[in-house]
Order: C-alpha cells, then sequence, then structure tokens
C-alpha cells in the first residue's frame, strides 16, 4: 500500500457517485506524486449498489468518477460484507501475478434511503431471502441469536456485551471520520433502544454511508511513492453456505479460525506477533467471539477479555482503534478497506495520539452474512 | 394457521414470499403440501440425505433423483429473537415480532421461521408446533407455535 484515502462516514447528504469522487480525491491527495495515467487497475468493492443506489456495473462507474482508465483490469466484488476487504485482495493478487503494477481499491457503500424499510429489505437478501429473510431475518436477529446462544452456553452477561461498544466508540471519538465520533458509556449501552432481544441499538453497528480507498503497487516500484509502504504478507478466507439453519454453531465460528490460522501462516508470523487488529464487530457479540477465534480467549471466555481489558491500547491485542464499525458506522463495502486504511495509519503515525500503537505487525479480519463467510488480511511494515 | 395481517403491496423485488406455482419453481410440491398443512422436504433417493431446504439436485452425491417426506410437526426452541425495530419493507406493522430456529422432534434438522407469541413466554427448549401462514393472495408460508409439553 503506498496511499489511502477517506470520506466522511454518517448519514451523507451525498450519493454513491459522490461518496467515489470524495475518496478518490482523498485518495490521489494522498500520493500526489502518482499520475492518475500509471494507474493500470482498479477494484471496486460494493455490496448493494443494484438494490441501495439502482445501478449496475458500478466498476466503470467509479472509474469515470475517478478519472482514470484501466488497462489491465478492471472488476467489482460483491461478498456483502467483506466486498471491500475482496476487492483489496483481488488488487494484491493482480499485482502478485503481474497482471496489474499500480492498482487502486475503492470500497463505497450508500445506505440511507428515504424510506429505510426499502434498506433494511436489501439487507434481508444478504441471508437467504426465500427460507430465511422471509421471517423477517436481517443481521440483527441473526446475532441476537449468536448472543442468546453465548449467554445461554457460556454465561456471557449483558454488561460484558456492552464493555465492547463502550471500547469502540471511546475509539471513534478521536476519530472525525466517524458516524459516531462520541464516547457513550455502559449504561447508556444498556439503556438505547432495543433492537432485536438481547441487542439494542448501541451494540449494533449503523447504517452508514461512505467511503475509503487504497493505492496499491508492486514491491518494485512502491517506494517510488512513499517512503513507509505497508505490505499484505498473508491472506485466508474460509466459507460455507448461508442458510443459518445448516451452520455448525451460533457459537463458535470455525470459518473464522481457519483463515486466522492460514494468513498468519502465510506471513510466517503468530497471533501474538500482531500489534494491533482490526476486527469485524458489526455487533457487540461478534467481537466477544472474534476474541476466542482468534486464540486469545478460551471458548466461552471472550466476556472476560473485554472485562480485562485485554482488546485495549496496553492490552494483549488492542482492537478496532478507529472505533470499529460500531463507533465508525458499516457501509458494506466500505468497512474493509478503512480498517485496511486504520492500519496504514498506525503504522504511519497519521492517527490522535489517543489512539495511537504503531507497530509494525496487524491483522484485519470481516465476516459477512451469518458470520458464514470470514477473511483475513496480514499487514506489516519494515521497522 | 396465521392469517396475514394485511395484504401486502410491494413490488416483485421487494416482495419476500417465494412465487409458489409450477411455472414457477420445482419445488412447486413443497408449497402444495403446505397448502394441506404438512411440512416436507426432499430426501435424495440415491444416498438418503434428507435436505433442508428442499432441492432438485443432492449437494452430498450430486444426484437428481428426490422423493418429498414429510417432517416431524413438532419441535423446540433452540434459539429465538424478539424483533423491535428494522423491520423490512412490508414487514413494518408485524414489529415486534419473534423469530427463532426450531430443532425439528427426533433429527438434528433445524428450521427458522416466525414463532407466534410474546417474547416473555418463550424460553429455549420449549415445544412448538408448525402452523400455516396463509397469505391473502393465496400463497402459504409457515411459522411455528407454542404448545403444551
Amino acid at each position: 500500500m503506498v496511499g489511502t484515502g477517506l470520506t466522511h462516514w454518517g448519514v451523507r447528504k451525498a450519493t454513491l457517485k459522490e461518496l467515489a469522487q470524495e475518496a478518490g480525491k482523498a485518495l490521489f491527495d494522498d500520493v500526489d506524486n502518482l499520475p492518475k495515467a500509471e494507474v493500470d487497475s482498479l477494484f471496486v468493492g460494493t455490496a448493494l449498489a443494484e438494490r441501495l443506489a439502482f445501478q449496475s456495473y458500478v466498476a466503470p462507474m467509479v472509474a469515470e468518477q475517478l478519472g482514470i482508465h484501466p488497462t489491465r483490469m478492471l472488476a467489482r466484488t460483491e461478498l456483502a460484507c467483506v466486498s471491500g476487504q475482496l476487492a483489496m485482495k483481488m488488487a494484491y493478487m493482480a499485482i502478485a501475478t503481474g497482471l496489474s503494477d499500480i492498482a487502486a481499491v475503492v470500497g463505497v457503500e450508500k445506505m440511507n434511503l428515504p424510506d429505510m424499510a426499502e434498506t433494511q429489505a436489501s439487507l434481508a437478501a444478504i441471508l437467504d431471502r426465500e427460507w430465511e429473510g422471509v421471517a423477517g431475518m436481517t443481521a440483527p436477529p441473526y446475532f441476537a441469536m449468536v448472543a442468546q446462544r453465548h449467554m445461554y452456553e457460556y454465561g456471557t452477561t449483558r454488561e460484558q456485551l456492552g464493555l465492547v461498544s463502550v471500547k469502540n466508540h471511546r475509539f471513534s471519538a478521536t476519530n472525525p471520520y466517524a458516524h459516531f465520533p462520541k464516547e457513550v458509556s455502559l449504561d447508556q449501552v444498556l439503556n438505547s433502544p432495543m433492537v432485536s432481544t438481547p441487542l439494542r441499538l448501541l451494540d449494533s453497528s449503523g447504517i452508514t454511508d461512505g467511503a475509503a480507498a487504497v493505492m496499491l503497487a508492486g514491491e518494485d516500484r512502491a517506494r517510488e511513492f512513499t517512503d513507509t509502504p505497508v505490505y499484505i504478507e498473508g491472506a485466508g478466507q474460509a466459507a460455507t453456505g448461508n442458510l443459518t439453519v445448516n451452520l455448525p454453531s451460533l457459537t463458535e465460528w470455525p470459518h473464522m479460525r481457519r483463515a486466522v490460522r492460514d494468513a498468519l501462516s502465510m506471513a510466517g508470523v503468530t497471533i501474538q506477533d500482531m500489534d494491533l487488529a482490526e476486527v469485524h464487530d458489526c455487533f457487540s457479540i461478534s467481537e466477544i467471539i472474534e476474541y476466542e477465534e482468534l486464540g486469545l480467549a478460551e471458548k466461552g471466555k471472550g466476556g472476560q477479555f473485554i472485562e480485562e481489558g485485554q482488546s485495549e491500547i496496553g492490552g494483549q491485542l488492542p482492537m478496532n482503534t478507529r472505533g470499529g464499525l460500531l463507533g465508525c458506522g458499516h457501509p458494506l463495502g466500505a468497512t474493509g478497506v478503512a480498517q485496511v486504511v486504520e492500519v496504514v495509519q498506525q503504522f504511519t503515525g497519521q492517527v490522535p495520539q489517543e489512539r495511537y500503537v504503531g507497530g509494525t505487525w496487524a491483522l484485519t479480519h470481516n465476516l459477512s452474512g451469518n458470520a458464514n463467510n470470514h477473511s483475513v488480511l496480514v499487514l506489516h511494515r519494515d521497522s | 394457521m396465521v392469517e396475514a395481517k394485511a395484504e401486502r403491496r410491494v413490488p416483485y423485488l421487494l416482495d419476500f414470499y417465494p412465487l409458489q406455482g409450477e411455472e414457477h419453481t420445482r419445488i412447486h410440491p413443497f408449497f402444495q403440501h403446505l397448502q394441506e398443512g404438512r411440512l416436507t422436504t426432499t430426501r435424495c433417493t440415491a444416498c438418503g440425505e434428507v435436505l433442508w431446504q428442499p432441492r432438485v439436485v443432492c449437494p452430498h452425491c450430486n444426484a437428481d433423483e428426490m422423493e418429498w417426506v414429510d417432517l416431524p410437526q413438532v419441535g423446540e426452541i433452540f434459539a429465538f429473537t424478539s424483533v423491535q425495530a428494522g423491520a423490512p419493507k412490508g414487514m413494518e406493522e408485524d414489529l415486534p415480532f419473534v423469530v427463532g430456529i426450531v430443532t425439528l422432534k427426533g433429527t438434528d434438522m433445524q428450521i427458522l421461521a416466525r414463532i407466534e407469541g410474546d417474547e416473555e413466554s418463550l424460553e429455549i427448549g420449549q415445544p412448538v408446533r408448525v402452523t400455516v401462514e396463509r397469505l391473502a393472495d393465496g400463497r402459504v408460508w409457515f411459522r411455528f407455535r407454542t404448545v403444551e409439553a
């Protein structure tokens, strides 16, 4: 990675195209010594453009918004909440195979519509619409049942769930790009409106408009554009089908374990080598299970891990320092790209002191659907 | 049986309920059986796997000869949640509603559907029975409702 760009996230008075333009401007302002004509490829991560912006064939449209004319590869990636990380991975593959020398990645999603019930209907279509969406299943009821089972099987408490949101909002309060840049107390989390029992509004990531962008270049050219390139050293992904009732478990995510293991092993490092991690806290319960599947907490002890402050700065592994999905919101296609932006900015000292970790190794994780798909990147900066 | 609250007027691409006739889907017997009050699915005649959802090709052995089998009408709640906000288009008036996963009796098969009733009165392990939801346009779907143990 040789450059990054972010838009402000939130309920934006802007269209999908305008968000893409803003991300492109931020990106090219950051790598201002890279002529647009040298960008030979573009990968666009967006999940629901057909339904939320009534627009297919999004990749050439974003190329037009950015003013680039790809001569090697142009693609749009769709894998729900993993769409953005998948775009990163495809850009990495293109460069690693020699199909591209310099590739731009844009993750973008416009989610706030005049009628939010339409947005919810489209989100329900991420699950199996015919057999499960039809019952009113969307992400909140799925993760609510995960939380119910985790509490039932392991005694995880309502307060432990809330602490994840308190931590991530403490970080998003330092992030002017976040949808929710302000701290919340545990009381506020526990008294926020109920969404799907036992999960409340502040246990849930926002429905957010936003975009993020990253520029990738091959190792041989990266230092032409920056003195501090950040490298993708490992990647992993594992998945199963998306019928909730055919998942191996609600409370164990074996596909995450597999994706984490493969990504770390490709990079030749262990989880203990990581200085920070960006994990997919779409709901408070998600981050608790992720502590367990990262191998940092015993199965069922994720709640204790947050209680002990192990995912705070100064703990075992600081997580979601940009504020996570809970604090920043979750524009589906943009999230995985913005997590990488945070890592690059951490490594290069571009974040405020309150959330600065620095370091040279980081892991980013996204899940999609009903946690049936997990994708992981391991990132590194030369020390 | 449950009568849907109101006719749902939504465009086809916002209509959650599948088209159920023979001209639309190869698993149309599922909906005919449901009209008769039976919850059924397909079993692969080659390898014997009982599949959910009903399929036209077996994902295990790749055979495409299926037979219809009745599923148990009763089961136990495995997990549930009361949805209180964020309903998809067409379901706003249903709020609050309960969605749950039910393990069908004597099987390890689980099915996800609405569960009739107040969340306060529900618990994991509670026995439930299938009930047919009738839409105003003649289509059907299924829900569960609680029964005495």
